[in-house]
């Protein structure tokens, strides 16, 4: 999965950038320092190995910025309002959902909870957020073959919602059912303290994002 | 020790079924979110159309999980989630953290099993997303401020501003515990149908 000449980012650095991401879209840095910010990540990105996630973002950040400035003041009222309330959101979105991306595309689940336990979460938590977000792709699935079936029935209307909420919840329940039988046969209940064949180490790449970050997010607090 | 602690709270299976509906949550909640930033009005009604639409998600977890700690911890996980999509205040935290705590007190006094006590709890549930919009009310003037340094249309903010009186706030909390009532009755109504039958509560 890995290409050897991509760079590995640790799931705990993956984790401090999106929190840092969070906190610099919250204090709403001034210009120079989101556009640094939006092309350290897409940088970032492109060294992982997904040079082309990386160009589609800076793409869409140019149009949300011409978007903004150049064709919303211009175009009718009724759209004006309706597009730039979805640009200012999706703009101050934007570096959370790169980081995010390249976490959901480079760090495989395992990772992140070996990263996540040696950060102290209690364990519960740790299964139950794993589960959580294994399951959003198992949802779209499953939703494109509810929806194949129902265009071979013709169903129509309201009862569109219903044929496609009642299997899903019964696809649901029927999982979890099957994966803690498979779950608690793997010793997920064993009360002993979890190994794992997964080494975490922090190496240089990690330590340059990290304070690359701090570094971002404290210039954008002195400076707002 | 510890194994003692396990079976008396959430067991494993409890975790995955948590996990698994809180997927199923947050994705209408997802949904409706987006959709709020079409208009104002679709904002401060937000909280009510996901009770509706999430009715049936949370009483089969809490029919399949009977104990406490299982709301809380589908709050937590919507929380976190949230955190990552860059959506969050500390505003909601707090309104998340006081609404899953009423929502575990409600199960725990009416016992897990009954309706009543679910359906309170989807109640006390609900009514935590109302943290989204709140800070129109709570810090009116710094809200107004930060939007519209954000670049968010003059047209916009008049609109919340006019749409957003006292009043609007009782709608904003009422909302959350009509939808949920109505959520929670669909849900009844698609257990009897479908569920019991498919045998799966």
């Amino acid at each position: 999965m890995n290409k050897p000449s991509c760079l590995h980012i640790d799931p705990r650095t993956g984790l401090l950038l999106l929190v840092m991401s969070n906190i610099l879209a919250f204090i709403q840095p001034s210009f120079p320092l989101e556009l640094g910010w939006i092309i350290f990540l897409c940088l970032l990105t492109a060294l992982c190995g997904c040079g082309k996630a990386a160009v589609k973002w800076l793409l869409v950040f140019g149009l949300i910025l011409c978007l903004q400035f150049y064709i919303l003041p211009a175009s009718p009222k009724l759209i004006a309002t309706g597009c730039s309330i979805f640009a200012n959101y999706t703009r101050r979105m934007l570096s959370c959902a790169i980081v995010g991306m390249l976490m959901v595309k480079r760090t495989p689940l395992r990772e992140l909870i070996v990263g996540l336990r040696t950060w102290h979460f209690p364990q519960k938590l740790i299964v139950a957020v794993s589960v959580t977000l294994r399951y959003f792709p198992a949802i779209r699935e499953e939703t494109g073959y509810i929806r194949d079936a129902m265009k071979l029935r013709n169903i129509h209307g309201l009862q569109k919602v219903e044929a496609l909420v009642v299997p899903l919840m019964i696809s649901a329940t029927s999982t979890a059912e099957e994966l803690s039988a498979a779950a608690v046969t793997r010793g997920i209940e064993n009360p002993a303290p979890k190994t794992s064949v997964v080494e975490l180490r922090l190496n240089a790449a990690d330590w340059t994002c990290i304070v690359t970050g701090v570094l971002f997010t404290a210039a954008s607090y002195l400076t707002s | 020790m510890s194994s003692n602690r396990l079976s008396r709270g959430l067991n494993g299976k409890d975790l995955i079924t948590v996990g698994i509906f809180s997927a199923v949550y947050f994705v209408i909640n997802f949904a409706f979110m987006l959709l709020s930033a079409l208009h104002p009005i679709l904002w401060i009604l937000m909280p009510g159309f996901i009770a509706v639409f999430s009715g049936i998600p949370f009483l089969l977890m809490c029919t399949k999980v009977q104990k406490p700690g299982g709301v809380l911890l589908m709050g937590v996980i919507t929380g976190l989630i949230y955190f990552v999509t860059g959506m969050f205040t500390v505003i909601i935290l707090v309104t998340f953290v006081i609404a899953c705590a009423l929502a575990e007190l409600s199960r725990a006094m009416m016992k897990y099993a009954s309706f009543k006590g679910n359906l309170a709890a989807f109640v006390m549930f609900s009514l935590g997303m109302t943290g989204s919009p709140l800070p129109i009310w709570l810090t009116r003037d710094s809200f107004f401020a930060q939007i519209s340094s954000q670049g968010m249309p003059e047209s916009y903010i008049e609109t919340l501003k006019a749409i957003s009186s006292p009043t609007m706030l009782i709608v904003l909390f009422a909302a959350p515990v009509i939808g949920a009532f109505i959520g929670a009755y669909i849900a009844k109504g698609m257990f009897k149908k479908h569920f019991i039958k498919a045998g799966i509560v």
